[in-house]
């Protein structure tokens, strides 16, 4: 492989590495809001196909659950379009209920009233997975009984 | 940032060689940044057409003394016959072929003008022992690639730092610059405590910075072309260009 000397720091960069930032950088740059969303959720699981999956993966860990969504909180405000930051705080809720419905865990500290509101949202978001608007459903009725 | 600085980051190379040959007052600093753009990708040519570093250094210094001066490149190039990135590559490749002129390269000097040495630029002396087996044409586009790169880097890192983001620019450098230099990535179980953050915040951080980059890379890039309508055509051959060997 060849290699370039054009990086901060006087190190070498490879000429794949060149193709690979300019290809990244390009496809960031038009990324639907989904994109974000997905490559979050790989940087915490890397098998993971997209964030619905990792959510509801019966194999995903109460602590992953936990990070994933702190990353949806932080996307929630800092996503560059409004369908991001949208999704976003579905996948917020989406965390902490699979938590709820899968871990009997609560992961949140929002309010009662927040969390209903969050779970209701979900549930009835035709646009989200089906699967994923179950575990809403599911969490409103741990959440009603708590 | 102050507004002199933004009028220039956002001038396309057009702008600075339309400037450069109108003979204004900014005329020998546009110049200047002209031939700073082009330097690296003129020299990785050059050097990988047989040239040792020494005599790379020279043909360039003496291609931006001739070419960009003496012939006034900058007064001929016409934006309606292409991309500055062919223009350049055109005008090197044919500069070599002057057997002439290269004999005489260390004698040179402009009518007029003139352009400060800026082989500093090179950095020769990190050069790999692989360079020289790319094709001239391969070596001209990679750097001119990395040059863009380097420089959208450098301002990512400038702006990250001078809004207080020390951990973005951290986690950037830890998660995508070095893993290009050597394969190796920071965990984010190494990087998130330093800045107390979690995995997830921490991920979510790098996408925000990432997404600066690549709006920073999209901007270097468009200087370079006249029609933003052509910037994804441009990048697209650079990407082939950058698979040729």
């Amino acid at each position: 492989m060849t290699t370039e000397p054009d990086m901060p720091g006087h190190h070498s960069i490879t000429s794949a590495s060149l193709s690979d930032t300019l290809r990244w950088a390009f496809e960031l740059d038009q990324s639907p809001a989904l994109a974000g969303a997905t490559w979050i959720t790989r940087e915490i699981i890397p098998a993971a196909r997209d964030p619905f999956e990792a959510i509801l993966a019966s194999s995903t860990s109460l602590d992953a659950l936990r990070e994933l969504k702190n990353a949806y909180k932080m996307l929630r405000t800092s996503g560059t379009t409004a369908p991001e930051r949208s999704l976003a705080a579905r996948l917020y809720a989406a965390t902490i209920a699979a938590a709820l419905v899968r871990h009997h865990a609560s992961i949140s500290t929002q309010t009662p009233a927040a969390l209903q509101r969050a779970f209701t949202d979900l549930a009835e978001d035709e646009s989200m997975p089906e699967r994923l608007r179950e575990v809403a459903t599911l969490a409103l009725g741990i959440h009603g009984r708590g | 940032m102050s507004q002199s600085r933004n009028a220039s980051l956002t001038q396309t190379n057009w702008d600075l060689i339309r400037d450069a040959a109108g003979g204004s007052p900014t005329s020998q600093s546009s110049l200047e940044q002209v031939a700073r753009r082009c330097w690296p990708a003129i020299y990785a040519f050059i050097r990988a057409s047989g040239r040792n570093p020494d005599e790379a250094a020279e043909l360039t210094q003496g291609f931006l003394c001739d070419v960009f001066l003496a012939r006034g490149l900058l007064e001929k190039a016409d934006q309606s016959r292409g991309r500055f990135r062919t223009l350049v590559l055109g005008s090197v490749r044919n500069y070599l072929a002057d057997m002439h002129r290269r004999k005489t390269a260390s004698t040179r000097k402009p009518k007029s003008g003139s352009i400060g040495r800026l082989d500093d630029l090179s950095e020769r002396t990190s050069e790999p022992a692989g360079m020289p087996a790319l094709t001239p044409e391969a070596a001209f586009h990679a750097r001119y690639v990395a040059t863009i790169i380097r420089s959208s880097t450098e301002r990512l890192q400038r702006e990250l730092l001078a809004d207080g983001d020390e951990a973005g620019w951290e986690i950037f450098r830890g998660r995508v610059l070095q893993p290009s230099i050597d394969g190796s990535a920071a965990s984010y179980e190494h990087l998130a405590p330093r800045f107390g953050l979690g995995k997830g915040a921490c991920a979510a951080k790098l996408l925000m910075v990432k997404r600066r980059f690549a709006s920073l890379l999209m901007e270097e890039l468009r200087a370079t072309i006249d029609n933003p309508n052509d910037l994804q055509e441009e990048i697209a051959d650079l990407l082939t260009l950058l698979q040729a060997r």
